[in-house]
């Protein structure tokens, strides 16, 4: 496969304007509604979270496709691939820290002043 | 199949080695690899993340200073427009270096830096003014883990922005060569990246840190 000049080479040619700009608008948006979510204290924590998680994670998703250009075409299928095999790896290092030490609280630091208003 | 294999091998005249001048896909190649590259970089963030989480609980500030007293949730947006603004203007830098539009990638490069120089600046001036307060990463270990994740996202935004200049410099100099392209690709990936990142950073410390 030889691309003599190198703007025609499909990681090139895979630039979308209209995409971009979706991106832009779909997460300033979300980043905004889940501002105020925060700021106007109009939801409980639990849900909250909820929400918020909700937020990240649909911007994100845009991000990746529209931005990042992560599908299942040719030129992009092997970045896909890897990252479909990194994200297991994000959420054993998250998930599993963060259940560990939420343990290891529970078990070691019952009497601290503070621990029943843990958000977690 | 049946005539390739009845012809008869002459040991002294065959040809072992395959010798014709194949092209490497040189810049599927690159991208590729410095995909690879970005999502071991994604897993300090997510190292980072995990220390946050494990030390944002109330007793993680040991009495001091709390998130709930000190992060700025719409400062913080401010600085998510611009990153943002920063990412499309890199985003339509593409598009011209697509439509081979040299003045119009030089434009967006300018764009995109000076957009991702406003979010440094405001990163800065959020430091400067939270260590003045004497809110400082050796206070507790919430803090240290604070300082670190978000500061690093800042330190990822300060190498993306010299990349620019360099690319700036490059782009006018040698114009769209494979070696040229292939390093706006790659930056394309990192600096689309840093937006991801960010979301994460945005939410899960800034907004969350409210409820803390």
């Amino acid at each position: 496969m030889s691309h003599d000049n190198p703007l025609q080479h499909p990681e090139v040619q895979v630039a979308s304007g209209r995409g971009y700009l979706l991106t832009f608008l779909v997460s300033t948006l979300l980043m905004g509604v889940a501002l105020f979510l925060v700021t106007s204290h109009s939801v409980a924590p639990f849900g909250l979270m909820l929400a918020l998680s909700l937020c990240a994670g649909l911007a994100v998703i845009v991000q990746i496709y529209f931005l990042m250009h992560m599908d299942l075409s040719e030129a992009q299928i092997w970045n896909t691939f890897a990252l479909v095999l990194t994200i297991p790896l994000f959420i054993l290092a998250i998930g599993l820290t963060a259940w560990m030490f939420q343990e290891l609280y529970q078990r070691t630091m019952v009497m601290l002043p503070g621990m029943p208003g843990m958000l977690h | 199949m049946s005539s390739s294999t009845s012809k008869a091998i002459d040991p002294s005249s065959v040809e072992l080695w395959d010798h014709s001048h194949h092209h490497h896909d040189v810049l599927s190649t690159r991208t590729f690899g410095f995909w690879l590259y970005m999502l071991s970089d994604a897993m300090i963030f997510a190292l980072l993340f995990a220390a946050w989480g494990v030390l944002s609980y109330s007793h993680s500030f040991a009495g001091g200073p709390i998130p709930a007293d000190f992060v700025k949730p719409g400062y913080a947006f401010l600085q998510t427009l611009a990153l943002f603004g920063s990412v499309l203007a890199y985003g339509f830098t593409m598009v011209a270096l697509k439509n081979g539009n040299k003045a119009g990638v030089i434009s967006g490069l300018w764009g995109a830096l000076i957009l991702g120089a406003a979010f440094l600046a405001l990163d800065i001036n959020d430091v400067v003014h939270l260590l003045d307060a004497g809110i400082t990463p050796q206070r507790s270990g919430g803090l240290s883990a604070f300082f670190i994740l978000t500061q690093t996202h800042a330190l990822h935004i300060l190498f993306g922005l010299l990349w620019m200049l360099v690319m700036l410099v490059q782009v006018s100099r040698f114009g769209f060569t494979t070696e040229v392209v292939g390093r706006m690709l790659t930056l394309r990936l990192f600096w689309h990246f840093q937006a991801v990142i960010w979301v994460f950073v945005f939410v899960f410390v800034y907004l969350r840190g409210m409820l803390i």
